[in-house]
């Protein structure tokens, strides 16, 4: 009797932990409203932001250097490496006056643009990092980690400016980024770019991304360090 | 084709004419720098090379990458000589410039080197403005407070712009900086600043992704004079020295018993043969002290076993004890200590008793008697005690009562007692031969005295028995008159009277009434006293064929002489001087009759 009883007991279980979506249901843990949790306020969310964003650019910054450390490219080659960046095409401000003249909305859509230009590219650079010799699993990891980063900031981007809507502070004119934003890293000439090019792009525009974010949050909630 | 030939001559011809004048086309400049204090605008400074000896003028052209529209700089004054000034409309983020300096002279011109630069990465803030330094006093002590504004071009309201800050501090002699890194904030608490000195404070700044600013103008601040941290000094000493006495405290709990041993030495015990202390704890005393008692003690005297103790009492005045015994010389002299004489008469307690009949000189005592006598058993040990302490020299107690007649009784003038013991056999001089002799005179004068003293019991029986009274000889005192053996016979004399000039007549235990002329019962061991000389000498008369064999004096033939033979007889000697009877007193004329016994 009591056998049986165990049995039925770890089927039970067995099925609970088979089943991934019945149990580990995403309830949401502030259920109880703001008096339940700690529900982060939009200051606190720009500063999570933020830091990502600035780590994210020091992996970058610090991959480009050892790229130039390790495989100085000559003049010539720096002359060539100025090719258009696939990002190029993305509209951004290159001044203070310019980002500050930007709305919320576009300055927040800009951001998200640069970021999703970058998630397959990103991934190639790390693919092709992975593959090669030269490179030591530091460097790449240090990739792999950096495509994770501007995927996991852009997912972060999209809630700051979801709370922004939620509050208010964005209009509609928001739109999502389709499918078609995300581009393909092609040169001009409609050659694959290659790593250095890619990383010496990647730092310009997280640097690009930082710089935006601060200008949004010093626009939006203007208290903290502003 | 003629043309260019001749053009190429003039040319050559020019320049040789350019070389022997001295002036060339200018060297190659070359852009030192560029730099942006606020992500704004941008400044590039360049050096020029040779001029060539002519005046040069210096051109700086750029173009924006993936552009080939070559501009020029737009402000060459601004920033100051051999620089090129990019005001905001000019400046683009993100954008790589290319520029190069071009100097041109009437002889030729020459390019420099192309610079690569992005504005967004040559950042170099203004130094931060309004340095302040300022002393807090506070409990703990006084510190200073640091605080500064942000450089005036620097635009971080808007964020576009983010700078962090470090400062730096030293005294005026030190070689060192010591730095502090602020972050964002703009002010700074400096700790730990020696009291009474002056430092000097700078502060800079730097963008996230760029360079540090210059170092601010020295700012001085003065500490106040204080004392510093004399609280948490004296804390420190406290826990410090408090640890150390736990420490202490357990190591002394630890080697307790150690410690107790060196401060407290144990007393040792007693040392008893034959005592039990066990015994003792269990309370039974009975069962104690007759595991003291030593059967058969005193032990019969064997006479044959006994060694000879000749009691030769000198009249000397020094207070010597000559052993001759060679038996009992080494025992004498071990034994030969006034601390030893417990036992009354000269040491003579159950251990030493072989020694005590040497110990019978007490050397070094200052009393006058050295007189053994045979003491009742009770009386024995007392007048051992009293005797031998009072004849202490330090003995206080005894200098007077019993001891003190013994003089009146016994006292000789000769303190000495020349003892020589032969290892025959115990020859005891019996006193009842002395009795025989002096009966007739008068008694000691403080017989009675005597009597009180000492001898509570029994009256003074004198043997002579060898250098020793012991409980051997007072078992031997028990035995009624025992002496008449002839071959082991204590004789013991006890004194009948004593006559007033201080004589002790003495007179045979055995026979009380008995008349001791003349009698030979003494045997071999006694000698009996034949007369008394004029000169207080008692003559003591011996068997001839046995005694004087073996050296003892004879009263009859060994007298009135100073028989060195160990035989002596014991002479009493009054101190008022004894009636002249052929006796001759040695010391105080007193017989051992300590039957010589084996010591146990």
């Amino acid at each position: 009797m009591s056998r049986s009883l165990k049995q039925v007991a770890v089927l039970l279980v067995a099925l609970l932990c088979l089943d991934p979506h019945g149990r580990v249901g995403s309830a949401p843990i502030c259920a109880h409203g703001p008096s339940g949790c700690h529900v982060p306020s939009l200051a606190d969310l720009f500063d999570r932001v933020i830091q990502h964003s600035a780590r994210m650019h020091s992996l970058s910054n610090d991959l480009h250097s050892e790229f130039e450390q390790y495989f100085l490219p000559s003049k010539n080659h720096i002359g060539k490496i100025y090719r258009k960046c696939h990002t190029s095409n993305i509209l951004t401000p290159n001044g203070k006056e310019n980002a500050q003249k930007l709305a919320r909305e576009e300055l927040t859509e800009v951001i998200l643009k640069l970021l999703m230009a970058w998630r397959d590219p990103l991934f190639q650079l790390h693919q092709s990092m992975a593959d090669q010799q030269d490179f030591n699993s530091f460097s790449s990891n240090k990739a792999l980690e950096m495509g994770d980063m501007a995927h996991e900031l852009r997912k972060g981007v999209e809630k700051v400016a979801e709370k922004m809507r939620v509050l208010g502070m964005l209009g509609n004119s928001v739109t999502g980024l389709s499918a078609a934003e995300a581009m393909l890293p092609l040169s001009e000439s409609g050659e694959a770019m290659s790593d250095y090019e890619l990383l010496y792009c990647f730092r310009r525009d997280s640097n690009k991304v930082q710089n935006y974010l601060k200008i949004l949050k010093c626009r939006i909630v203007p208290e903290h360090d502003c | 084709m003629r043309n260019s030939g001749a053009v190429l001559i003039l040319s050559f011809i020019a320049k040789l004419i350019s070389q022997a004048a001295g002036v060339s086309a200018p060297g190659k400049p070359r852009l030192t720098s560029c730099r942006s204090p606020e992500k704004e605008t941008f400044t590039c400074w360049w050096e020029p090379g040779d001029d060539g000896g002519l005046p040069t003028t210096y051109a700086l052209y750029y173009h924006l990458e993936n552009s080939e529209t070559i501009y020029e700089c737009p402000d060459y004054r601004t920033a100051g000589d051999n620089s090129c000034f990019f005001n905001k409309n000019d400046t683009s983020l993100w954008v790589n410039y290319n520029i190069t300096v071009v100097a041109t002279n009437a002889l030729g011109k020459n390019i420099s080197d192309p610079v690569e630069v992005d504005v967004a990465y040559i950042v170099q803030p203004n130094t931060p403005e309004n340095v302040t330094a300022v002393v807090v006093d506070e409990d703990q002590g006084p510190f200073v407070r640091v605080s500064w504004e942000k450089p005036r071009t620097a635009d971080t309201r808007s964020g576009w712009i983010t700078l962090q800050y470090q400062l730096r501090v030293k005294q005026k002699k030190d070689k060192e900086w010591e730095e502090y890194d602020a972050g964002m904030q703009k002010y700074y608490n400096v700790f730990s600043l020696h009291p009474d000195k002056e430092f000097m404070v700078q502060v800079r700044c730097k963008p996230d992704h760029g360079f540090w600013s210059e170092w601010t103008q020295t700012t001085y601040v003065k500490m106040p004079d204080y004392i510093p941290r004399e609280r948490s000094l004296w804390i420190m000493i406290t826990i410090f020295s408090v640890f150390i006495v736990l420490i202490l405290t357990w190591t002394l709990n630890v080697k307790r018993n150690s410690v107790k041993l060196c401060l407290l030495p144990p007393v040792p015990g007693p040392k008893i043969k034959g005592f039990d202390k066990q015994l003792l704890k269990s309370g039974k005393s009975e069962e104690v002290f007759n595991s003291l008692v030593i059967q058969g003690f005193p032990p019969t005297i064997d006479y044959d076993d006994l060694l000879v103790e000749y009691l030769e009492v000198y009249d000397n005045e020094e207070q010597e004890l000559v052993l001759d015994s060679k038996d009992l010389s080494e025992d004498c002299m071990k034994s030969k200590s006034p601390s030893d004489c417990d036992s009354g008469r000269g040491s003579c307690d159950s251990r030493t008793l072989l020694l005590e009949k040497c110990m019978v000189g007490r050397e070094g005592s200052r009393s006058d008697q050295h007189q053994y006598s045979q003491h009742g058993e009770t009386s024995w040990a007392s007048t051992e005690s009293s005797e031998c302490q009072g004849l202490e020299p330090g003995s206080p107690e005894f200098s007077d009562g019993r001891v003190k007649t013994w003089p009146v009784v016994f006292s000789s003038p000769q303190p000495h007692h020349h003892y020589q013991v032969e290892a025959v056999k115990p020859v005891y001089h019996s006193v009842p031969e002395i009795l025989n002799h002096s009966s007739p005179h008068a008694m000691p004068a403080n017989y009675q005295n005597l009597q009180h003293q000492d001898i509570p019991q029994q009256e003074g029986r004198f043997g002579k028995p060898a250098c020793r009274h012991s409980q051997s000889y007072t078992h031997g005192l028990d035995t009624p008159a025992p002496g008449v053996s002839p071959s082991r016979s204590l004789e013991y004399v006890e004194v009948q009277r004593i006559n007033p000039e201080n004589m002790l007549l003495l007179r045979p235990l055995s026979d009380q009434n008995r008349e001791p002329e003349g009698s030979d019962y003494a045997g071999e061991d006694y000698s009996k006293v034949k007369e008394l000389t004029s000169n207080n000498i008692l003559l003591l008369q011996r068997d001839t064929s046995y005694q004087c064999a073996d050296g003892y004096s004879q009263a009859g033939q060994c007298t009135t002489q100073q028989p060195p033979h160990p035989c002596k007889p014991v002479i009493y000697q009054s101190h008022s001087g004894m009636p002249q009877e052929g006796m001759r007193v040695m010391g105080n004329g007193y017989v051992d009759t300590t039957v010589l016994m084996p010591s146990y």
